[in-house]
């Protein structure tokens, strides 16, 4: 302890200031790396399935009232992902119609849920409060209509970002889903 | 270092009135200062996420200018347009992040500070029949004129303008009408 002038301070020494520089960037760390992580309701064993084609429905939210915002977004994220996994050699839209013609097409319809609008106020401010979660049931079809893969999946942002950022976390692990239980397609191979 | 402390408190303390009292003035400013002026969130035809564009309705197409990245769609192929509220943080960006390292917490106290703002979607068919979802953020009570400009020049929307709500939720089947 140093006094000067009449007024006690405490000085540290340089090693407790590392410590708690270090600790410091490390929570950060670990905080930004659960935040937005994709999550899965139900680890299942991976069915290592085939597949050439793959169509992409619109959103559709039976059991929620998920804003057109959110259903855009996660439409949009899902392909955007579904396309960097490189498990599918062409990824067609809803109403394509070059996928009419596609062998082995698989269909992906995604039905809302559950959805939690949190609020990104609420989790800057207090980190564990206002999280949005979107969860959605995801079902592989085949052209008889036949179920291939059906799985609960869901979308976090747990403590940075904006309330969006669900969507994209939510298409992650769709896509993740996917590349568990599909293979790659071989080079050679045409839709 | 006590000085240094107290200074920089002071400044952030100066820095958040200073941004605050800015942020009212933009809110009382009238709407149509800078009329379609948006953020393009995602979907719009190959225009990147993110990316600060115009949006105008010109003659038979909604167009997005943007310097190197001009898109557009006809208005007969948007099928459904609706409006929504939403709001971003004040600071956002690389200056937002690099505020969360503030000191006393300075950085969570400039995230109490956000922009309201106003959400476009468009949901849309490409040439060859795809589906499309695109989201745009506006300024606030900029969505609303866009949205009557769209209908009028063409383009359909399952939610009446008279009727529109504050937040825009799509039907329980999800589809467009």
């Amino acid at each position: 302890m140093n006094i000067r002038n009449g007024q006690s301070q405490i000085t540290l020494p340089p090693a407790v200031g590392n410590f708690r520089l270090f600790f410091a960037a490390g929570a950060i760390c670990i905080l930004a790396a659960f935040a937005a992580r994709p999550s899965f309701a139900a680890d299942q064993p991976p069915l290592r399935l085939n597949g050439h084609a793959i169509q992409v429905q619109k959103i559709i939210s039976s059991e929620v009232k998920l804003p057109a915002a959110f259903q855009y977004a996660i439409y949009e994220n899902t392909l955007e992902e579904i396309k960097k996994s490189a498990r599918f050699k062409t990824v067609y839209r809803e109403g394509d119609k070059a996928a009419a013609g596609a062998a082995d097409l698989l269909v992906l319809e995604t039905d809302a849920t559950g959805f939690k609008e949190g609020s990104a106020r609420e989790r800057q401010v207090t980190t564990v409060a206002g999280a949005t979660t979107i969860k959605v049931h995801i079902k592989l079809l085949d052209k008889d209509g036949k179920v291939v893969l059906e799985r609960d999946v869901q979308g976090k942002v747990h403590f940075f970002g904006e309330n969006m950022n669900a969507t994209h976390a939510l298409a992650k692990s769709i896509a993740k889903v996917l590349k568990e239980n599909f293979i790659a397609p071989k080079p050679g191979a045409t839709s | 270092m006590d000085r240094y402390r107290t200074i920089v408190f002071l400044c952030t303390i100066a820095f958040c009135v200073a941004f605050s009292s800015a942020e009212a003035n933009a809110q009382s400013a009238p709407p149509n200062e800078h009329p379609g002026r948006a953020v393009h969130i995602l979907g719009f035809a190959d225009a990147p996420k993110n990316l600060k564009c115009t949006l105008v309705v010109e003659g038979s197409s909604l167009k997005l200018k943007s310097k190197g990245h001009d898109q557009e769609v006809l208005l007969t192929s948007i099928e459904d347009v609706l409006t929504g509220a939403d709001s971003v943080r004040a600071i956002g960006g690389t200056l937002g992040t690099i505020s969360m390292f503030g000191p006393y917490g300075s950085g969570r106290f400039l995230s109490l500070f956000r922009k309201k703002t106003s959400t476009l979607t468009i949901e849309y068919r490409d040439a060859d029949g795809g589906y499309h979802g695109a989201v745009f953020s506006l300024d606030q009570g900029q969505s609303e004129p866009l949205k009557k400009q769209l209908v009028a020049a063409g383009a359909h929307t399952s939610v009446p303008i008279e009727q529109t709500p504050a937040t825009a939720a799509k039907p329980a089947s999800g589809g467009a009408q």
